[in-house]
């Protein structure tokens, strides 16, 4: 023996012992640069390809909306309401102009009403095929990239005739919506949706019996119902994990309330419950779309409402595509809210995706965590 | 729809009865809405009652406003219930104050998990401090952001 009275040498991995339990992890930055859809980074810690940990870090795409909401009148905030989810705008709009009219008193008229619903479900149909076909980029699926995207255009065509523009409509405003049903509108919608919901149907055959979509999706990424509920998860999320909570049903606003359907759950809480709640909702809001039209009563679209914030406060709930949006807002008499805050679908299940991926597969990571349907920017504001 | 609020009243009721000190003011806002206030010591025991005896377990998030001319922060937090269909729209609104100069409070984290990024949330946008927040770190901004808290009323847009 020579003189040395040196420990033996650590281990490359800087660790006496490998076989130690924790003794190997790696952390790895998933991210920022489109680690799905819009900025974010996943800090995921893993054991082998096991993932012990991840952790969300959002921010990248923060605009600071709840500060600029409190700068600008009511009307000229309505744009800037919809920019964290331009694919949902209608619905954002919706929690944003209910909650003014709250504090105004001001019920819209009936078909205005009517019409509201009628953006929304279209806008509902759209983000989950948005979101379909970036999950088919998860998969390596390029088939359920393109459909979807392709057949979203159904529902971008039918919205830019009812209200001028593809995505950010503005259309709800305070008091009603901004335009009345174009000519020949209703026999358009009831065509297209008709032949979406055929389209649905051959999704369900090459998409969601497909053994390269299920191997990944069944049992991966399980939320438990008692999970969810604790940590305040919303939407298809909470639905997907067995929780029959829906506000179109719970609280019913706008026509809602005279409208007939289902809310779709999932008892398992895994990816592959999350994905069907959103596909069955599709063909859902496709029925609601028809029964709209039908339904709605002839009538004024809209009823004078001042640009004004009465003194009071109020908290208005809407179930957007991706859950619960809400405005808790604060009045003070003037034509801008003292405080409008603003609580998104996205914002809330930020708080699953760790609870989803833990000891999730590291190649599973990418469609487990897109099933929460987590929308960055949504969830910055 | 009716004028009276049943259900609504028999929670508040409920509330009362069970802290009559501790329960500042308790109000029927309008339809399905509740504002709770509590003194800041006695939240966690009020928190605990409303998600073990009266079904509030689902938090849908929290809020802070900076009311600074009457030099203090109000903290809300949004709670709703799952387990109590028969209530599912009856928001409750459960606030505190704390002083603008010594703005502390005690985290409900432990109580509702969900609760924890809509506390960081305010701790980097209003300066608060959570007692007990697992991970009071920014969450939106970026970690080596050195302004004041922006979402404070002083705070300006240079535009504005």
């Amino acid at each position: 023996m020579t003189t040395t009275d040196k420990p033996a040498q650590e281990s490359a991995l800087g660790s006496p012992s490998p076989d130690e339990p924790g003794a190997q992890t790696l952390t790895l930055s998933v991210g920022p640069q489109h680690s799905g859809s819009g900025h974010m980074r996943l800090i995921v810690e893993l054991d082998g390809d096991i993932i012990l940990n991840a952790e969300p870090d959002p921010g990248y795409v923060h605009r600071g909306i709840e500060k600029i909401i409190e700068l600008r009148n009511i009307i000229r905030s309505i744009p800037v309401i919809e920019r964290p989810s331009i694919i949902d705008a209608s619905n954002l709009n919706h929690a944003w102009v209910k909650a003014i009219e709250e504090l105004q008193g001001v019920e819209p008229p009936a078909r205005g009403q009517y019409l509201r619903c009628l953006l929304n479900e279209m806008n509902r149909i759209m983000s989950h095929l948005y979101w379909l076909s970036i999950y088919g980029v998860f998969l390596g699926h390029t088939t359920m990239f393109m459909w979807p995207l392709g057949d979203r255009e159904l529902f971008i065509d039918l919205a830019e005739s009812l209200t001028g523009a593809r995505i950010t409509y503005s259309y709800l405003v305070p008091g009603g919506v901004r335009r009345d049903l174009p000519q020949g509108f209703a026999e358009e919608a009831i065509k297209r949706t008709e032949y979406f919901e055929k389209r649905l149907d051959e999704y369900e055959n090459i998409f969601f019996k497909n053994p390269l979509f299920t191997s990944r999706a069944k049992g991966v990424g399980v939320l438990s119902r008692q999970r969810a509920i604790e940590l305040g998860a919303t939407g298809p999320t909470l639905r997907g994990s067995g929780v029959d909570a829906d506000l179109r049903k719970d609280e019913p606003y706008a026509a809602y309330g005279e409208l007939d359907f289902k809310v779709h759950t999932r008892p398992d809480g895994d990816s592959y419950s999350r994905v069907m709640v959103h596909v069955d909702e599709m063909r859902e809001s496709s029925q609601l779309i028809r029964q709209i039209l039908k339904k709605m009563p002839s009538g004024p679209i809209r009823r004078k409402a001042p640009i004004v914030v009465p003194r009071g406060e109020a908290y208005s709930r809407v179930e957007s595509a991706r859950g619960e949006c809400s405005f808790y807002m604060i009045g003070e008499g003037g034509d801008k809210p003292y405080r409008a805050r603003f609580i998104t679908g996205s914002y809330r299940n930020m708080a699953a995706i760790s609870a989803v991926l833990q000891g999730v597969r590291l190649a599973d990571m990418p469609t487990s965590w897109w099933s929460i349907d987590y929308w960055p920017v949504e969830a910055d504001r | 729809m009716s004028l009276t609020h049943e259900r609504e009243d028999s929670l508040i009721k409920t509330l009362k009865e069970n802290f009559p000190t501790d329960i500042k003011d308790a109000t029927t806002v309008r339809r399905s809405r509740i504002n709770v206030t509590v003194a800041p010591e006695k939240i966690v025991d009020v928190a605990l009652f409303l998600r073990d005896k009266l079904g509030y377990d689902h938090p849908t998030g929290v809020s802070a406003v900076d009311y600074n001319r009457e030099s203090r922060f109000e903290i809300v937090y949004h709670l709703t219930s799952i387990t109590n269909p028969a209530q599912r729209d009856i928001l409750i609104n459960l606030k505190e104050s704390v002083p603008r100069n010594t703005p502390k409070a005690t985290s409900l984290v432990k109580i509702w998990p969900g609760v924890e990024n809509f506390e960081r949330e305010s701790i980097e946008m209003f300066g608060l401090q959570f007692e007990g927040h697992p991970r009071p770190e920014k969450l939106f901004l970026n970690d080596n952001w050195d302004g004041p808290p922006p979402m404070r009323k002083e705070v300006r847009f240079p535009t504005d």
